[in-house]
């Protein structure tokens, strides 16, 4: 056939009629892209257009940017937070590699405890580690010897913070990585007599190649911009993600905020794109007919493996209960007396106790309506008939949130819905919009998350199910939902835990009715108190993790009943 | 284009008509027809890619046709959406709905009707015990076997009482002695409930043994349409007669008279074939077990002598390599049963002489 008679056939195409199952699909799909818009992409914009104004609203092209990078004092947070990140990513991956690689491959004891103790930092707020280490290392700190002449505060804290917090998030990548190896290629290596440093260079580290790439780009983006971290121990020294912060919070500078923002913006989408094209490459790694590899025990190596994982973990543990010691102490370092003076969170600054249970109410409501919206656009995104081109947009704008920076995300947040002109704006300065950018904020790895557990999905049950004049909701409720329940379950504790922890997007939204535990404890610290600060770390980190058996538990609970068909 | 309309007694089922389906540049169907009976078992048989599934997705309202018409039961049905058709349709993965159980994936149609509880489980029960699995109802898909699965979806399939049961390649994932089984009592069902219904399958055993008529189709078009002994014994082009079942091509020349001759040796065709003639280089070609060996002298008609270069033995008989160098191009193949093996002492390095068989033998054009 020649493409004249093709293309004059499709434009002769005839027209199917829609069901009513397509129309309903249609309208879901039309709203999830609706919200996108409004929840991410028009903000943005108007963060975009804000960095190209005046204080006073007019065009002022690039003026700001010209400022900007004619402000030694500003353009240096580049190279600060460059150095940061690239110092961080070193350490944080070769620390994961070693330790992924023993979990995944070796045959040394506790490895569930070794891993459960290396994801804790997960659960807690970016400043716990920051707060922990000025008890460590700070002017008055049990360990301030170790460091010498050298400040906590700066570049040393900042880099350690960042270790800490990354290394869960670099871990889990790896572990899955190493995980996929296939037996057979070792099986082959050693009947082919090939010595043990040739494998792991000619088959264990080409195995881990794409998940050790991705692992470095999600390190990197998330100490590019982290805030809590650099705003707790940063002392002077400036980073971008803290720029934005002083320029919006300090100087009232939105126009310099808005260009800080674009600035940061930049490497976190270079860093995004580079891990998808790679994520996509990893994919067509797998095949179904891998044998899974076996570790056999080695005594030396096992016993080195062993301790080495038990100091990284004493590490972690230390840092936390130093944080957590430190909130019970009375009167650091002069009264070292057990109390629980710090938790009288309403003798201080920073909201009190109902910031926490603001907290926990964001938190709650971020996971159910999170849940429900992330779920259900994915499942219209991956099930729908037709309508390509505007659920490959959808798919686009899904993917965004994963590279702006939670800063960049609030800031926006201020300009779009703060403008007299959006009729959006009565949500300002309440719950809903801490709930609203929290989902935006976390849309990405959720929305994966869900196309996941729905591409593991016979594509055909809407077919039967429409043969049998079902109509799609009813199977979208009877047996979509029930079979991906445990995917559900992850993207709800998902949002919830990171509702709790999270600063850096909603610092710019709250008010004086909806403060937040995590903010509270920034400003506690802000304004010295810092032992508060640590015991309201102390509580989002207890909340989180209860939160997180409760789910254990329940995940348990419901899988014996919805998921009983697993068994054979 | 092959159409069978006049089939008197027969009453059409479903008309298709010029149907063209295009994928980007790619046309997967080019201006089909088709007519279906009422009650008939039809196989859509090809290699992967030929169209089949396309089709059958078409007539299902699945993917809808770039071009042409659909009609079913006398009522035009080319625009409308899957739900708005009549069909049952059983798929290769099964489908079934893990986290419900046996009886609920069969009753999930009903249920939907709103009919009484009561009604719902004995039709449920019906259609088990129709399929083979009464006492099965409780159990979830993941407990049960790939054929017993497959029944369900079939039993599924057929609660609605459709007019038209759609079956994609419904019997590929199953085990070869499975698959044998489950075919016969698909085929008995079928023939006892008197569904119209269409499969699709690229096992050409499947769709010999099974259908009613055999749609044989590739990159496209339908090459030819008739009952699985038509199709096997008077394959209507080159195509049918290499995909379906095992056959021998043998470049043939022309004499002066316009006669086939393979060197010297001038063959006899039937009627039929003859009719097929016209000018130019042709192809012959006779399945392995027609080339006859029994009673054959140097007087009967369309022989010559071979070598046997080898021997294969398959079981309930022998697959010989015959070798000719003077009137074949390439070593061609027969089918000897063990007794005539034995009989006429057939070995690696004999020479005998064999017939093709004047209503065996096809002839189709060369490079077409």
């Amino acid at each position: 056939m020649t493409d004249q008679a093709v293309s004059e056939l499709k434009s002769r195409a005839i027209r199917p009629k829609l069901s009513r199952d397509d129309w309903v699909m249609r309208g879901f799909i039309l709203a999830i892209g609706a919200w996108l818009v409004v929840t991410l992409l028009l903000p943005l914009y108007s963060m975009l257009s804000k960095s190209l104004e005046s204080k006073d609203g007019a065009f002022v092209g690039l003026g700001n940017y010209i400022e900007y990078f004619s402000t030694p004092a500003l353009f240096y947070s580049i190279n600060n937070s460059f150095f940061i990140a690239i110092v961080s990513t070193l350490i944080t991956i070769s620390l994961a590699t070693v330790f992924a690689f023993i979990l995944a491959r070796s045959c040394i004891p506790g490895k569930a405890v070794f891993k459960g103790i290396a994801l804790l930092p997960l659960l807690a707020p970016s400043l716990l580690p920051g707060i922990s280490f000025v008890y460590l290392f700070g002017r008055q700190g049990v360990l301030k010897g170790l460091l010498g002449d050298y400040s906590i505060y700066g570049p040393i804290g900042i880099v350690m913070g960042e270790v800490f917090y990354t290394f869960p998030h670099a871990l889990m990548i790896l572990i899955a990585a190493f995980s996929i190896a296939d037996a057979r290629m070792y099986e082959a290596a050693v009947a082919l007599r090939t010595s043990r440093i040739r494998t792991f260079f000619t088959v264990t580290l080409p195995g881990i190649k794409y998940g050790l790439i991705s692992a470095i780009f999600v390190v990197f983006t998330l100490v590019i911009t982290d805030f809590g971290i650099p705003k707790v121990i940063g002392g002077q020294y400036n980073v971008l993600a803290t720029d934005i912060y002083k320029q919006v919070i300090g100087q009232q500078n939105f126009e310099m905020g808005a260009v800080v923002s674009v600035v940061l913006l930049i490497p976190a989408i270079l860093a995004f794109a580079v891990d998808r094209f790679v994520q996509r490459k990893q994919v067509a790694m797998l095949t179904a007919r891998a044998v899974p590899y076996e570790p056999k025990p080695h005594a030396l190596l096992d016993k080195i493996f062993f301790v080495y994982c038990l100091i990284i973990s004493l590490m972690i543990v230390g840092i936390i209960g130093m944080a957590g010691f430190a909130s019970f102490v009375s009167f650091w370092p002069y009264n070292l007396e057990l109390s629980l003076k710090n938790y009288n969170f309403d003798l201080m600054d920073g909201g009190g106790w109902s910031s926490f249970y603001n907290s926990l109410k964001m938190a709650a409501y971020t996971a159910v309506f999170g849940t429900i919206v992330i779920f259900t656009g994915a499942y219209m995104v991956e099930k729908a008939n037709g309508f390509k081109i505007v659920r490959g947009i959808i798919q686009f704008l899904c993917m965004i949130p994963m590279a702006v920076p939670g800063m960049v995300l609030g800031l926006a947040y201020i300009f779009f819905f703060n403008s007299p002109s959006n009729p959006l704006g009565f949500i300002y300065g309440t719950m809903p919009i801490l709930v609203i950018v929290t989902i935006a904020h976390f849309y990405t790895v959720s929305h994966l998350t869900a196309m996941t557990a729905l591409k593991q999905i016979d594509p055909e049950f809407e077919t039967v199910s429409a043969s049998l004049k079902v109509p799609f909701f009813r199977t979208f409720l009877r047996v979509t939902v029930p079979v991906c329940m445990p995917a559900i379950l992850d993207i709800s504790i998902y949002l919830f835990v990171n509702a709790m922890t999270t600063v850096s997007a909603v610092i710019f939204l709250y008010s004086s009715d909806t403060t937040l535990a995590s903010v509270a404890a920034l400003n506690m610290d802000d304004a010295g108190d810092v032992a508060p600060a640590a015991a309201m770390c102390m509580v989002i980190v207890a909340t989180s993790a209860t939160v997180r058996v409760l789910h254990a538990l329940l995940t348990r609970g419901l899988s014996r009943r919805t998921q009983a068909w697993r068994q054979r | 284009m092959n159409l069978v309309s006049s089939e008197s007694l027969e009453k059409q089922y479903l008309q298709i008509r010029n149907l063209t389906k295009i994928f980007g540049d790619f046309a997967a169907l080019k201006d089909v027809s088709l007519d279906v009976f009422e009650g008939e078992f039809v196989c859509f048989l090809g290699p992967s890619g030929c169209g089949k599934t396309t089709l059958l997705r078409a007539i299902a309202g699945l993917d809808i046709q770039t071009q042409g018409t659909v009609e079913q039961e006398g009522r035009d049905v080319s625009t409308l959406p899957a739900a708005e058709r009549d069909f049952g349709i059983v798929f290769q993965s099964y489908a079934l709905f893990p986290n419900l159980t046996v009886a609920d994936n069969v009753g999930y149609g009903l249920v939907n009707m709103k009919a009484d509880k009561a009604k719902v489980s004995a039709r449920v029960e019906e259609l088990l015990s129709l399929v083979g699995l009464s006492d099965q109802g409780d159990k979830h898909p993941a407990q049960l076997s790939g054929g017993q699965q497959q029944r369900v979806a079939l039993a599924r399939a057929l609660a609605m009482s459709p007019g038209l049961l759609l079956l994609d390649e419904p019997l590929s994932a199953l085990d070869a002695k499975v698959r044998v089984h489950l075919r016969h009592e698909m085929k008995e069902l079928q023939r006892r409930l008197g569904v119209t219904t269409i499969m699709v399958t690229h096992d050409q055993e499947e769709a010999l043994t099974m259908a009613d008529r055999i749609v044989v189709m590739n990159k496209g078009v339908i090459e030819q349409v008739g009952t699985p002994e038509e199709i096997y014994r008077h394959p209507a082009s080159l195509f049918v007669a290499e995909f379906v079942g095992t056959m021998n091509f043998i470049d043939a020349g022309r004499g002066p008279k316009g006669e086939v001759v393979l060197g010297d040796l001038t063959l006899e065709l039937s009627p039929r074939e003859e009719a097929k003639l016209n000018g130019g280089d042709v192809i012959t070609c006779v399945r392995p077990e027609d080339i006859k060996v029994r009673n054959v002298d140097e007087n009967t008609v369309n022989s010559f002598p071979v070598t046997v270069t080898d021997l294969e033995f398959l079981g309930s008989f022998y697959r010989a390599t015959l070798n000719n160098d003077t009137l074949l191009n390439h070593e061609i193949f027969g089918d000897f049963s063990i007794n005539l093996v034995r009989d006429r002492d057939i070995q690696i390095g004999n020479t005998i002489r064999v017939a093709l068989p004047v209503n065996r033998l096809h002839i189709f054009r060369k490079g077409k």
